[in-house]
């Protein structure tokens, strides 16, 4: 717990300015779930609307179903009866999106976020790209991605070296860590995801990853495969389980999975990819990100939809007990396994760390891991403390990242999130309690 | 009245789950029930009046994906056999109708625990005798399951009768009785859920119920037959009559069939309308006609729509079981801004589709029902292709088998039959539109009302479009087929059919008719009450 503590008083030194002016309004939302879905859904059709009038139009209409407006939002509606009231509306919102877009995205393209990511280099502070876009759904958009992250791996790799060394970044007991880290989506390499046969997404996914495996270890990178829905958990396993276990790639490149402790068969899920560890034989750690999952709500719905059992803990605490077996098992395996705790949770996080003391490891042996525009504070303060630290960092442009900023969204202002909770000034003692 | 059985409180109704295919074990179980059901073919399904089993041969049902297998050897029901039927159905409906509703409400609900038993089973016959992929398959029999779920507890409520004035000197009451012998006459597309649907509410009020499964799908009609016997539905209130289109029409001609439950073509129904509509030698009633029919199913896309979700909403809308679902996406009219878009990424999503048969797993796309179907879709496609231009057309189809390439078609001509009747197959069109306006004013031009779509994110616009198209359904943001029993009553308007909503509160008035009593109860200057 002093952990914690320690962090907990370095983040609180840091929080100021504009992005408390942005908490406070996350925060307006958070306490109000009409006013929430309202704002949700304006970030989400924004960037589908060609005018500030068509902005406008679309932000009445969601205000028009919120029951109880706060003053600012009742004059707002007032004045959206004319067309320059609406525009002028249209304006402000869209600014405002814009605004809350550029806290959550590095930049528009890997060249354009290489200042942002110099920058936390210098500050000790490391980064995992991740390219956002469009849904895949033909083989052009798997291709172009692809592509994409081909570039990025290239533009990284021909600035990074330019940057200060910064040992606490570079490596850890077991050997040395790229400077280049990217973040994949299988669901993002094909357009057949099919949950019921995820063969189907694995073998057309196959020589895209191979390419992508291949550049990445030509340019001595880190490759981090997300996970996504559990309909897509299959398919994402099978093919970095296979393909990275092939010969060609023994020695390379650097390979990261994620675990989702939120799952409820996480445990199996962990355990397989050990095993696998095991059998590989790769000459290269394999890094796994552990993470609470950040598709609750869908995972949900769709279960209660179908009428399935529900995959995921509904409970908070079983959840995050779960996430610390799972650190505990990682750590147990750190001989072979860099750890990742993704996490934004300061008692999930220093439970990680003191029991890889307990355990006889090196601080330098973990990784955590935030999302940029929600963990900035915490990486700071994590990174004040000598701990290695990576901020997930989206890269592209505003239109192609909206759904992903909503899910972001909705997880910081669901009233679960320890975020939120730290924020309306719940006591230390309590959020670092045992869940 | 008999207060039986009304003391037992029912579960609350819930939708039957669905496989939940993405865990392999359950896919393995279903592969192993095929293996199992392929051992046992062909099945033999004979005509079944009361407890006798008459012909079994006549009517040849074959695996649309190889034609080759026979799935079942059906009899074909003569006239002699529908008079009988008729006739025992007649004394079938009485005891039957006699028993409270919990009672038959309690046997329905065992029919449905059979086809719960048997449902992988059942699943694997759909995928053999329809060709009707296991995701989809699976969903049908929990529909089945579902309306028998569903009607029983319905009718318990209708029972009760609504709650009429009441005044000093009167006592009045409102019941609903059935009315009498229902013939039942299904399609094959839904091959246990719609004759499941369409019997169980025919029994669940009290009638007796004439089953005449579609040729195509003989041993499916069977399956549910020998489900309600087992359960406890007397063999005279339940018949299986097997045969083709002039069995259909004899029962609908049959002077003492009073109700007709149909769903299918809207050139049958309409016949069906008109058939049942003239008075013959010894009938004593006017016929009712339930009839759910064709559509031209539209799906309007507005400019600021998500089309991330629209491509594989729309996809899985047109050509899940080969567009052959009553409600599938027929046309798609997207607004002018992001049509060329649209249809780009739609023909690349349309391009990866899997074709091929429904029994494995990786196919999108099975073939459609028979040859007949198959010259159909043909006829369409290369009107459209002379009409239009095609954005694609997947390439990649199997010889064996009624397999239909799926199509896109855009540029059609506004006239174009291919814009205004039903093809009933993977054949999707495309028109740019101005705006949602122009989108209404084109889907209201149709004689079809029966499913549709919107993909908006402003909420006016939602309410503009619900509150203007006359559709059974319309479904907003999401794909267009699929309709759960409960949740979203499903049938269509115009000449889609007479506005009854299957797996809805109101389903089952259609199958009884109102009776009112009003009592005296002034005596003498005393006031009974």
């Amino acid at each position: 717990m002093r952990v914690g503590e320690a962090i907990a008083a370095d983040q609180a030194d840091r929080a100021h300015g504009l992005r408390r002016l942005d908490e406070k309004g996350m925060q307006l939302a958070a306490n109000d779930r009409e006013l929430r879905a309202a704002l949700f859904r304006l970030v989400d059709v924004t960037p589908a609307c060609r005018t500030l009038d068509d902005v406008g139009r679309h932000l009445v209409a969601y205000l028009d179903e919120v029951d109880e407006r706060p003053p600012a939002l009742a004059a707002a509606m007032r004045i959206s009866h004319t067309k320059p009231g609406r525009m002028a509306l249209g304006g402000a919102a869209a600014a405002g999106v814009r605004h809350m877009a550029h806290r959550f995205i590095a930049g528009a393209s890997p060249r354009d976020a290489l200042t942002e990511l110099g920058r936390l280099w210098r500050r000790g502070i490391g980064a995992s790209v991740d390219l956002l876009g469009e849904a895949t759904v033909t083989e052009d958009e798997a291709e172009r991605y692809a592509d994409r992250c081909v570039d990025a791996l290239e533009v990284l790799a021909e600035a990074s070296p330019g940057w200060p060394d910064r040992p606490a970044l570079e490596s850890d007991s077991l050997g040395p860590i790229p400077r280049v880290n990217l973040s994949v989506k299988v669901s993002a390499l094909t357009p057949l995801i099919r949950p019921d046969a995820p063969e189907r997404g694995r073998r057309d996914a196959t020589d895209r990853f191979r390419r992508l495996l291949r550049r990445a270890r030509e340019l001595g990178a880190h490759l981090h495969v997300d996970m996504e829905s559990v309909d897509s958990l299959e398919v994402t396993l099978q093919l970095v389980l296979e393909i990275v276990g092939e010969e060609e790639f023994r020695d390379g490149p650097y390979v990261g999975v994620v675990i989702q402790a939120y799952l409820r068969d996480s445990g199996e899920e962990l355990e397989r990819v050990l095993e696998w560890r095991e059998q590989a034989r790769r000459s290269v750690p394999l890094t796994v990100r552990l993470v609470k999952g950040a598709y609750w709500d869908h995972e949900l719905v769709e279960a209660r939809q179908h009428g399935w059992s529900v995959p995921v803990f509904t409970d908070k605490a079983d959840c995050d007990r779960n996430f610390e077996v799972l650190t505990r098992r990682l750590i147990d395996a750190r001989s072979s396994v860099r750890l990742a705790v993704g996490s934004h949770n300061l008692r999930s996080l220093s439970h990680a760390i003191a029991y890889n003391r307990l355990t006889g490891g090196a601080d330098s042996d973990l990784e955590l891991q935030v999302l940029r525009g929600l963990g900035d504070d915490l990486a700071e303060a994590v990174a004040a403390n000598g701990f290695r630290v990576r901020v997930y960092s989206p890269v592209g442009d505003l239109v192609a990242g909206m759904a992903y900023l909503v899910r972001r969204l909705l997880e910081n202002t669901s009233n679960e999130s320890f975020l939120a909770a730290q924020a309306e000034g719940a006591p230390l003692e309590e959020l670092l309690t045992t869940p | 009245m008999s207060e039986a059985g009304t003391d037992r409180v029912l579960a609350p109704f819930a939708n039957e789950p669905t496989l939940e295919l993405r865990r392999a074990s359950n896919r393995d179980a279903l592969v192993e029930a095929l293996a199992e059901l392929d051992r046992r073919l062909p099945l033999r399904v004979p005509v079944k009046v009361g407890d006798d089993t008459g012909g079994d041969a006549g009517i040849e049902s074959v695996d649309p994906g190889a034609p080759s297998r026979t799935v079942a050897v059906a009899g074909v029901a003569s006239e002699d056999d529908i008079a009988e039927a008729v006739e025992r159905a007649k004394r079938g409906a009485r005891e039957w109708g006699s028993r409270p509703a919990a009672d038959r409400a309690e046997v329905l609900m065992r029919a449905a625990a059979i086809l719960r038993e048997r449902r992988l089973e059942l699943a694997a016959l759909e995928v053999r005798e329809c060709a009707k992929p296991w995701e989809e398959a699976d969903a049908d029999v929990c529909e089945a399951i579902d309306f028998l779920e569903y009607y029983a507890r319905g009718a318990i409520e209708l029972e009760r009768g609504p709650a009429l004035l009441q005044v000093p000197g009167e006592r009045n009451a409102m019941r609903y009785f059935a009315r009498g012998v229902a013939g039942v006459i299904p399609p094959w597309n839904f091959p246990l859920a719609i004759p499941t649907g369409m019997t169980s509410g025919a029994l669940a009020t009290g009638n007796a119920a004439l089953l005449k499964p579609a040729e195509q799908s003989p041993a499916c009609g069977q399956a549910l037959v020998e489900a309600l016997r087992q359960a406890g539905v007397p063999a005279n209130a339940i018949a299986l009559l097997p045969g083709y289109g002039d069995t259909g029409a004899a029962l609908v001609r049959h002077p003492e069939v009073h109700t007709i439950a149909f769903t299918g073509s809207s050139a049958v129904g309409l016949e069906i309308v008109r058939s049942a509509s003239e008075v013959r030698e010894g009938q004593l009633r006017v016929k009712r006609v339930i009839a759910e029919m064709g559509g031209k199913n539209c799906v309007i896309v507005d400019r600021d729509a998500d089309l991330d979700e629209v491509v594989p909403d729309v996809v899985r809308s047109a050509f899940g079981y080969a567009g052959q679902k009553c409600s599938a996406c027929a046309r798609v009219l997207v607004h002018e801004e992001i049509a060329d878009l649209l249809v780009k990424r739609l023909a690349g999503a349309i391009e990866v589709l899997s074709v091929g048969q429904a029994e494995s797993f990786e196919t999108d796309v099975p073939p459609v029902i028979e040859r007949e179907a198959q010259e159909r879709v043909q006829r369409y496609t290369a009107l459209g292709e002379s009409q239009g231009k095609v954005a694609v057309r997947q390439p990649n189809v199997p010889e064996e088998g009624y397999f239909c390439p799926p199509i896109l078609l855009t540029e059609l001509p506004a006239d174009s039959a291919v814009l205004r009747e039903e093809v009933f197959g993977p054949l999707l069109t495309v028109e740019a539109i101005p705006s949602v306006e122009a989108a209404c004013d084109a889907v209201e031009s149709l004689p079809f009302a029966l499913t549709g779509g919107l993909f908006s994110r402003n909420p006016r616009t939602v309410a503009e479009v619900a509150a203007r198209l006359p559709l059974g359904n319309l479904y907003v943001n999401r794909h267009i087929t699929g309709a759960m029993v409960g949740r979203q009553p499903f049938g269509g308007n115009k000449l889609s059919g007479v506005g009854s909503k299957a797996g809805g509160p109101d389903y089952l008035l259609q199958f009884v008719e109102p009776r009112v009593t009003s009592e005296n109860t002034l005596r003498h200057g005393l006031v009974v009450e």
